[in-house]
């Protein structure tokens, strides 16, 4: 046993000696601090325009003019609305169309407007024939706005019209609400998730996803090239006559997930320091992320997939790499792993919208892809205990024949140099190494 | 008992032999010679020995126990592919490699600081692997098999790949090692090195033991075949005496072949009536000549 642990201490010590590793922990470290106040920088960036758009139109002297009414509506209509996108700007007539157009195409270039309005003749609608110009390419969002605000203006005088009162007004402009609730009906209560929590949970679901995809692909690459470095620069032959080999490649395993565990709680720190600054706070109140929504049991679950994915892979990973001889090899011997790993994720991934299908409920009992896709429905869909556990026991079952095989290979592989061996060859190294 | 018991161990690969029935025993303080051309099968028992694979049948013995992983301590070993960390410090790996097989951290650094001073090399301990000169990095190395004080150190060409004086350091330090007590299994192709440091060899041919022994009794088997005679002035007619086989001319005399040690006095007498003699020796068969006779026959 203390020969394991001082397998571990190595492991992690070099690791976190190295220069690359402290490097690329913080520079994603920093990433993550970027991304976690991106809002906020952006907000900041944009306070310095002015907020509203203006846009111009001719205030005529005559009363009875179509085009200076609908303006002069469409001016109160955005007038009233609070921190609106839009402001409508008057100009007064010149009394002449050409010199009317100048002026409002100077005010472009001053940039005191963005655009500007032009009335025609009256049409069937209500309100005369209108385009607006500006110099920029399809601005759809505007023209939309006006429209909305056109229609909102031409509901309120024909309902005023028909004689109804402030709270009919009021009742029929109320805001129609459902709110949607998943339950779980097999089993257990219930008790259901809000639309606060569905949303926290695929939230977090994605996070744990990605993270568990990275953590794997991350340590196994690392594991797997760890024992080829060993191999190749032969100390292996040293190291395996001075412990035993399942020691030291659990020990090589477990030290390398506490280095995994260690970036992953920084990241995790670096995470809640930044959304605890109090700019930030109002940006996780608007996305209507309440942390104190997630289920406990996510967590739980989380962490048992997450450890027994990590363990599993993780030894697939150092078998792998002890039956390549040089380093230059690696890549392709562990392409097999990276794309189970990899369709484990995407599965997950694309599933998010459909965590009902058959795809992801035979996968979610598939050892390697499991920890991938049991998260997903656990996170967003009611899945019955007994599948849970059926599907943690086939995992801890696979890891146990895994560790098997593993360390069977790992006792063979190192001991083989020259081109990488076949299933065959390895078998027959086995027999003859009687191992 | 004796603290090494190798007895008649065969390991057999896929479709071939590596090694056929190999016995031999290591004494307390002794160093072991294993001799034999590349590909005889000394790599494969020292390998068993150290217990990286398992042989087929026979058996070994460590103080009379078999082997489990409760001997992994006691072992020390230096293989012939050299293996270090590169990348890692000189004290990082030392102490490492020490600490897997039992020894406490303080007692390690101890060692190596030890070592390095007794090597001359103090300044390594900080340094990475891959920062040393090949020979320096063999020391390294050599430290990474004793440094645990093991009580079976192997050593699969310990010395290649040393200019001469790192040879005499590391040899002198291997003696030291054999008179503390250990029991070194030892393997080589430069025969002056097993003369000087081995009391019993074993010569492997092809997998096969073909001559294995007290060194001092084998030579003792062969013939004594070669006469050496150096004198002030020449000798003639050398060639013609009776028994005589082959007359080489050197700088410090005449290497003379003979069919057998009575032809011996002959020559003398026959010296001394010509000159004055300043040496004359019956040479003893050196392992060269053992080692080619007995594998360049079986060659054939």
């Amino acid at each position: 046993m203390n020969s394991f642990w001082t397998v571990v201490g190595f492991t992690a010590r070099n690791k976190f000696r190295g220069k690359a590793f402290i490097i690329t922990t913080l520079i994603i470290a920093l990433i993550i601090s970027i991304g976690i106040n991106l809002p906020y920088i952006i907000t900041q960036f944009d306070k310095g325009e002015s907020s509203a758009k203006q846009i111009g139109y001719i205030q005529s002297q005559q009363e009875q003019d179509a085009g200076t009414a609908t303006g002069n509506s469409l001016k109160a209509y955005f007038d009233a609305i609070e921190g609106s996108k839009i402001k409508m700007m008057a100009f007064p007539d010149k009394g002449d169309a050409a010199q009317n157009e100048q002026l409002l195409q100077d005010s472009i270039k001053d940039g005191a407007i963005s655009g500007y309005l032009e009335f025609g003749d009256m049409s069937d609608s209500g309100y005369p024939a209108m385009s607006y110009k500006s110099e920029k390419l399809l601005d759809i969002s505007i023209t939309e706005s006006l429209q909305t605000a056109l229609q909102n203006i031409r509901l309120q005088t024909a309902l005023q019209d028909a004689g109804l009162s402030e709270g009919q007004l009021a009742a029929l402009q109320a805001p129609i609400k459902i709110t949607t609730l998943q339950i779980a009906t097999a089993g257990s209560g219930g008790e259901g998730k809000s639309s606060a929590q569905q949303g926290v949970n695929m939230g977090l679901i994605y996070f744990i996803i990605i993270f568990l995809f990275m953590a794997i692909m991350t340590s196994g690459q690392l594991i797997a090239s760890e024992v080829t470095a060993e191999k190749s620069s032969r100390i292996m032959e040293i190291l395996i006559t001075s412990v035993a080999p399942l020691k030291q490649m659990f020990g090589k395993i477990f030290g390398m997930f506490l280095v995994v565990l260690a970036q992953v709680s920084l990241y995790v720190c670096v995470m809640l320091i930044n959304l605890s600054l109090p700019h930030n706070k109002s940006a996780l109140s608007s996305f209507n992320i309440d942390l104190s929504a997630i289920d406990p049991m996510i967590l739980a679950y989380s962490l048992i997939f997450f450890l027994t994915g990590f363990f599993l892979f993780a030894t697939l990973y150092a078998a792998v790499g002890s039956i390549v001889s040089r380093t230059e090899d690696l890549g392709q011997a562990t392409m097999p792993m990276t794309f189970i790993s990899l369709a484990g994720f995407y599965i997950a991934m694309f599933s998010i919208s459909t965590p009902d299908s058959l795809l992801v409920k035979v996968t979610s009992f598939i050892p390697l892809f499991s920890p991938y896709v049991m998260m997903l429905r656990l996170g967003l869909t009611g899945v019955p205990t007994w599948e849970v556990l059926v599907s943690i026991a086939i995992l801890l079952v696979s890891i146990y024949v895994a560790v098997y095989i593993s360390a069977k290979i790992y006792r063979t592989g190192v001991l083989m140099y020259g081109k990488r061996p076949s299933w065959k060859e390895i078998r027959k190294a086995m027999k003859a190494y009687k191992i | 008992m004796k603290p090494l018991i190798v007895e008649n161990v065969m390991k057999q690969y896929a479709d071939k032999t590596a090694v056929n029935g190999i016995s031999f025993e290591v004494d307390k303080g002794e160093i072991y010679g294993l001799l034999g051309a590349n590909g005889a099968g000394k790599t494969t028992t020292m390998r068993m020995v150290l217990g990286l694979i398992y042989p087929d049948s026979g058996t070994i013995r460590y103080n009379g126990q078999p082997y489990s992983t409760k001997q992994l301590g006691l072992l020390g070993y230096l293989p012939e592919e050299r293996g270090l960390y590169p990348k890692i410090r000189v004290c990082d790996q030392i102490i490492y490699l020490s600490q897997l097989r039992g020894m406490s951290k303080r007692d390690a650094d101890q060692n190596l600081k030890r070592w390095l001073e007794r090597f001359e090399v103090p300044e390594y301990y900080g340094k990475k692997v891959e920062e040393l000169s090949k020979g320096n990095q063999q020391k390294i190395q050599f430290i990474a098999a004793v440094n645990h004080k093991p009580q079976f150190v192997v050593l699969d060409e310990a010395f290649s790949g040393l200019d001469p004086v790192n040879v005499e350091v590391l040899k002198a330090t291997v003696k030291e090692l054999r008179d503390s007590g250990s029991s070194i299994l030892f393997s080589t192709h430069r025969m002056e090195h097993v003369e000087e440091l081995c009391r019993n060899i074993t010569i492997l041919h092809r997998s096969n033991t073909v001559l294995s022994g007290n060194l001092k009794e084998l030579k003792g088997q062969f013939p004594r075949e070669r006469v050496i005679l150096s004198t002030r002035t020449e000798v003639k007619g050398l060639e013609d005496i009776s028994g005589v086989t082959l007359v080489k001319n050197h700088e410090y005399g005449y290497e003379i072949g003979i069919q057998s040690e009575a032809v011996g006095p002959e020559i003398l007498r026959h010296a001394l009536e010509q000159a004055e003699v300043t040496r004359f020796e019956i040479k003893e068969p050196t392992l060269n000549e053992i080692f080619i006779k007995t594998v360049g026959e079986r060659n054939e």
